[in-house]
């Protein structure tokens, strides 16, 4: 940290770095210069001129926002000459927006529903600004105080009202140009959906040819809405309503773990979701399904009662009731009978409960988490390196040198994720995607390598063997931190490459590049998911990820991070407590007596040694028998978000059946009791996000309407009926104390750290005009990053840096590279392999870097001219792709277009990233950002229209 | 539309100069094929490694460039200092008289679009005018009516 300079404003002394801006440090100090270009993370920008102050010894008027601070300067921020140019700035800026709503002489005394006296036209009045009374331009006016007897005349511009796209309405007649929208996009989402449009006087934001934002690569991510100083882009849902309160929480959608603020009206119902600036894990971002995704929680459609089936019909009882009906009958399935499974969204505290109440009422250890699907995904990562979790922050991407992608659609399924990787990408970050599908990321890419369906774990053999033919892997880092790599080298010596390059149809030059990129850097990391991987490859795609990183030295180090891109919000954190099935907390093994003892020393009560069931065979176990009842606390439509099968009728084979949902569904359909839960914006508890980040979050709203409990409440109650010791629990913090005793990780973890947060970072003066997310912003709370192992030890950043590998060295599980050997499909031969954005015609397949995100409307599928030729189907025929999920009637027709970049055997086909949005709007299932259609790989089958 | 992309990517690996920017690719494009297509923003976006959007606030910001096909003939006209001085207005009437216009623009049968021009570089000529890029200098509204009438026969 550079020291500290004193520079003064209109005399008062404040504290600065160098390098800074007088707009930052006059914030930082608290002290209000009006600004509407600004916004903290941009780069200064200087276009609205509103900032402008007058500098001692200085010529001019410089905006405060692009002045670097120097030591003893004079900033003088509120005389008259410089009040009087914002005025004048600011008349020019309202000759161009309307301004009934500043100059109405009953701005202070028309309530909310007063007619107003049309004093102007219809279309300049207050009550038609979405914006009205959360307008920063307003509130700008009258903190300079003006006259507004301005000698320029508003005009008008006529531009009509954009409202083609999902999820946004823009009004660009009330726009400002201040360009916080395309500077958002551009500079800290790393996108480019919109840009300055025109010259001069005619200028404004808007789209190549002014097409739809659907059409222009636009994520949907809401940044721009969130910084608009004014009416022209706001939330098409709730748009009028205003916030009577905000309230902290945090995304339950996927494990990032994004800080979200909820403006909350005076009925305590959600109005919109704004994401917080000084959360670690999101930086001030969300995505579209943050963003838009949470209305659900204002749905009628929840479950209001507890009901009891009676007579094959549900009826409303009361909690006492269905309570004790549970308790009465749950006795007689203890022991491997019963099998509980518990949501990606529950917390912390009530996965702890969940498997606690499994193995010490129940007798049983089948109890998992319905989004642990892929346990392969951390399995290898826990053996070699010593934890299951990502080692690093996810922010530490922007240090990498270069980025790999493997198998996963961040930018869909974790998107907060994908905003480091682009922004790096735009920068030097080199970044190579593996994936046979066209995910958004690869328009960003430096290589992508598509393999073949089923290749995927033979492309990565290829990359190694070509990493070590180049000689880029650490020899001495290896000897030091590792065990000796002698079996991972003779597998790969043994591998053909040009039989690699054959079968994944990725050419040798292509690997031979991805390998390079990753191993000069300095330090790379890896995101990776393993979606479409084959199941029977997916630990050693896992191993052969680590070894990548082992190899070229990049773990335990910043910017070298290996990022396993988990499913549910707090699936971490199942994990951590132990709601596993073969995992008691704190990664105890279920089998292990010495560890067993320890906890049941710790509850006064006996674990059960065998091994549960896991979510991935609970539909086998349910359909042969072996579980009669089961309580599934879920929160979505579908049980696994169709990761298994959402055939969920093999669960009318119970004999008794508990749901704790949000929402009628499938499931609840057939229970026999259905209990109604809240949400996560009204609960308590905590949530691991995937890089271990243990972060606080509080009720935001009261529950109403309903008579819905959490998790936890519903657990503890049904244990204290059950004769279970060891449940009464007061508040989720004691939970966490006993979480703390037992999880060695969670050791010196508590709900008094982590409310005990860190800085307030804008010290801004609340009265003062500012941005609303900046209005929002409040003080930082971090939470912890595990392991912190004692009450006075610190959090780990990044895992392995300073305490080394659990196991003493980092062990080297060698793969055996091989393909899926799939049987051949006669009905579907192909492979259908979707994507998220259109290709690139005539181009090289490895160099995607500045594709274009060309939109085409009518539906295109590419194939490899060879398998057009065995198809006979030439360039621009028109077919129809059945698969085998879509048997009956959702046929895809489509024109072909031929491209020798996709490899054989595969119809490769691309959708607009808006269209995923659009039927999220659309959807009428309750959650539906739970149930968004993924980019799942599945066999097809291809047939010819004449 | 095949020989299309085919033009715009000849025009855009045609370049001579050292320093190749989203501008001068564009302005390349624009010189063969007359304007610039919606396949130009997006080839210009893969060759510049920038988006489509990137390419579009420069070409939006430009006035020189137009998206949709040229017209058959170009009429400009000088409205600069000098030409103004010695008459550029009555010409400038006189001319969108000729065209049947009522401002800058195109015909709608695409016979002809008109420009104003802030200056064609000939003062010496001046009031000037200027037809598929021939200056035509000392113009009276005579004799801009005439030549127009010819192009519009």
């Amino acid at each position: 940290m550079p020291d500290d300079i004193t520079i003064s404003i209109d005399g008062v002394d404040i504290q600065t770095q160098p390098g800074k801006m007088v707009l930052e440090a006059a914030i930082e100090a608290g002290i209000y210069i009006p600004y509407l270009c600004y916004h903290p993370g941009m780069k200064p920008f200087a276009a609205c001129r509103m900032c402008v102050v007058g500098v001692e010894g200085g010529r001019g008027y410089p905006a405060a926002c692009a002045l670097p601070v120097a030591p003893d300067m004079k900033i003088r921020s509120e005389d008259s000459d410089v009040q009087q140019l914002r005025h004048s700035v600011m008349e020019m800026l309202i000759a161009e927006h309307p301004d009934g709503c500043l100059t109405c002489h009953r701005i202070e005394i028309c309530g909310p529903s007063d007619v107003c006296l049309r004093h102007v036209s219809v279309r300049d009045r207050c009550v038609t600004c979405p914006k009205n009374e959360r307008c920063e331009l307003k509130d700008t006016v009258r903190y300079l105080g003006m006259n507004l007897e301005s000698p320029l005349q508003y005009k008008y511009r006529q531009i009509p009202l954009e409202v083609s796209d999902p999820f946004y309405d823009r009004d660009y007649n009330l726009c400002i140009v201040c360009g916080r929208c395309v500077r958002a996009c551009e500079e800290l989402r790393g996108d480019d959906a919109i840009c300055f449009t025109d010259r001069g006087g005619s200028a404004l934001v808007g789209t190549s040819f002014g097409t739809s934002l659907l059409e222009s690569g636009c994520e949907f991510c809401g940044a721009c809405i969130d910084v608009c100083p004014v009416g022209a882009l706001v939330e098409r849902e709730h748009k009028w309503e205003k916030a009577a309160s905000v309230e902290r929480t945090i995304c339950p959608h996927c494990p990032v773990g994004c800080q979200m603020n909820l403006e909350i009206n005076s009925l305590g119902g959600f109005v919109r979701a704004i994401p917080e600036l000084n959360s670690p894990a999101n930086r001030g971002q969300a995505c579209f399904k943050g963003k838009f995704g949470l209305e659900f929680i204002n749905s009628r459609e929840r479950l209001k009662h507890p009901m009891v089936r009676r007579d094959g019909l549900l009826e409303e009882v009361t909690w006492v009731e269905a309570l004790d009906y549970i308790a009465e009958r749950l006795p007689n399935y203890a022991g491997d009978s019963f099998a509980l499974l518990t949501s990606p969204n529950s917390t912390n505290e009530e996965h702890y409960l969940a498997q606690k109440f499994a193995r010490l009422v129940m007798s049983t250890n089948n109890v998992d988490q319905t989004s642990n699907t892929q346990p392969e995904l951390t399995g290898a990562l826990e053996r070699s390196l010593g934890y299951a979790a990502a080692t690093n922050p996810i922010w530490d991407l922007e240090q990498a040198e270069c980025i790999l992608v493997f198998n996963s659609n961040v930018t869909e399924e974790h998107n907060v994720v994908g905003v480091p990787i682009k922004r790096a990408a735009r920068k030097d970050t080199k970044l190579v995607v593996i994936d046979p599908r066209e995910v958004e990321l690869t328009r960003y890419a430096d290589v992508w390598l598509r393999p073949a369906p089923g290749t995927e774990l033979l492309l990565l053999g290829g990359v190694l063997r070509s990493l070590i033919d180049q000689g880029l892997q650490h020899d001495d880092w290896l000897e030091e931190n590792c065990e000796s790599p002698a079996t991972l080298y003779y597998a790969l010596h043994n591998l053909d490459m040009d039989e690699v390059s054959r079968l994944t149809h990725v050419s040798l030059k292509a690997m031979e590049e991805a390998a390079r990129l990753f191993g000069e850097g300095g330090a790379g990391s890896i995101v990776y998911a393993l979606d479409n991987v084959p199941s029977s490859l997916r630990v050693d795609c896992v191993r052969a990820l680590i070894g990548l990183s082992l190899l070229t030295g990049n773990v335990g180090k910043p910017g070298a991070g290996l990022y396993p891109m988990r499913q549910g919000a707090n699936e971490q954190g199942a994990w951590d407590v132990g709601c596993l099935p073969d995992r008691l907390p704190g990664y105890r093994s279920v089998q292990d007596a010495d560890a067993r003892a320890e906890v049941e020393e710790a509850w006064a009560g006996s674990v059960p040694e065998t091994p549960g069931i896991r979510v991935t065979e609970a539909l086998e176990a349910v359909a042969d028998g072996r579980v009669k009842a089961m309580m599934v606390i879920g929160d979505g439509a579908t049980l696994t978000n169709g990761k298994i099968s959402d055939d969920v009728q093999a669960f009318s084979n119970l004999e008794f059946l508990v749901v704790h949902d949000t929402f009628a569904g499938a499931l609840s359909d057939i229970a026999d009791v259905v209990l109604p839960r809240v949400t996560f914006a009204e609960k308590d508890g905590t949530f691991t996000n995937l890089e271990r980040r243990i972060q606080r979050f509080r009720p935001a709203i009261q529950v109403t309407n309903t008579d819905a409990r959490p998790d936890s409440w519903v657990i503890c109650e049904l244990a204290s009926r059950m004769g279970g010791r060891g449940f009464n629990f007061l508040t989720a913090a004691q939970v966490m104390e006993e979480i703390a005793n037992l999880c060695p990780s969670y050791g010196g973890v508590s709900y008094h750290r982590l409310d005990e947060g860190g800085k307030l970072v804008l010290r801004t003066n609340l009265d003062s005009p500012q941005p609303t997310q900046v209005l929002h912003a409040g003080k930082e709370y971090p939470g912890l990053q595990w392991p912190c192992s004692a009450e006075d030890a610190e959090d780990t950043r990044i895992l392995y840096a300073a305490e080394g590998f659990p196991p003493g060295i980092a062990v080297l599980e060698a793969p055996s590279f091989r393909v899926e050997d799939v049987a051949d499909d006669a009905d579907f031969p192909s492979w259908l392999v979707p994507g998220r954005v259109l290709f690139q015609q005539g181009k090289e397949i490895e160099v995607v870097r500045g594709r274009r995100n060309h939109i085409q409307r009518e539906e295109q599928v590419e194939l490899n001219p060879v398998t057009a030729a065995a198809l006979a189907v030439q360039n621009g025929d028109r077919v129809q792709v059945r698969t085998r999920s879509h048997r009956d009637n959702a046929a895809l027709i489509a024109i072909v277009r031929l491209a020798d970049g996709v490899p054989e055997g595969v119809i490769s086909t691309t959708t607009l990233f808006g269209q995923l949005a659009e039927a999220m709007q659309t959807s009428s299932e309750p959650d539906a950002a739970a149930g968004v259609a993924g980019l799942d790989i599945c066999r097809a089958a291809i047939v010819k229209i004449e | 539309m095949e020989g299309l992309a085919q033009r715009i990517s000849q025009a855009m690996l045609g370049q001579e100069q050292a320093t190749i920017t989203i501008l001068s690719t564009l302005l390349a494009v624009q010189d063969e094929l007359g304007y610039l297509a919606k396949e130009a923003i997006e080839l210009v976006a893969g060759f510049t490694d920038s988006t489509i959007n990137d390419v579009w606030a420069v070409a939006s910001f430009y006035p020189n460039f137009r998206f949709e096909p040229p017209c058959l003939h170009q009429v400009e006209v000088c409205w600069g200092a000098s030409c103004h001085l010695v008459g550029a207005m009555p010409l400038m009437e006189a001319v969108m008289e000729a065209c049947e216009l009522e401002s800058e623009g195109d015909r709608e049968d695409g016979r002809l679009s008109l420009r104003f021009n802030t200056c064609l570089g000939a003062c010496a000529h001046a009031p000037v005018i200027a037809i598929d890029h021939h200056l035509m200098g000392r113009q009276t509204p005579e004799t801009a009516r005439e030549r127009i009438g010819g192009l519009l026969r």
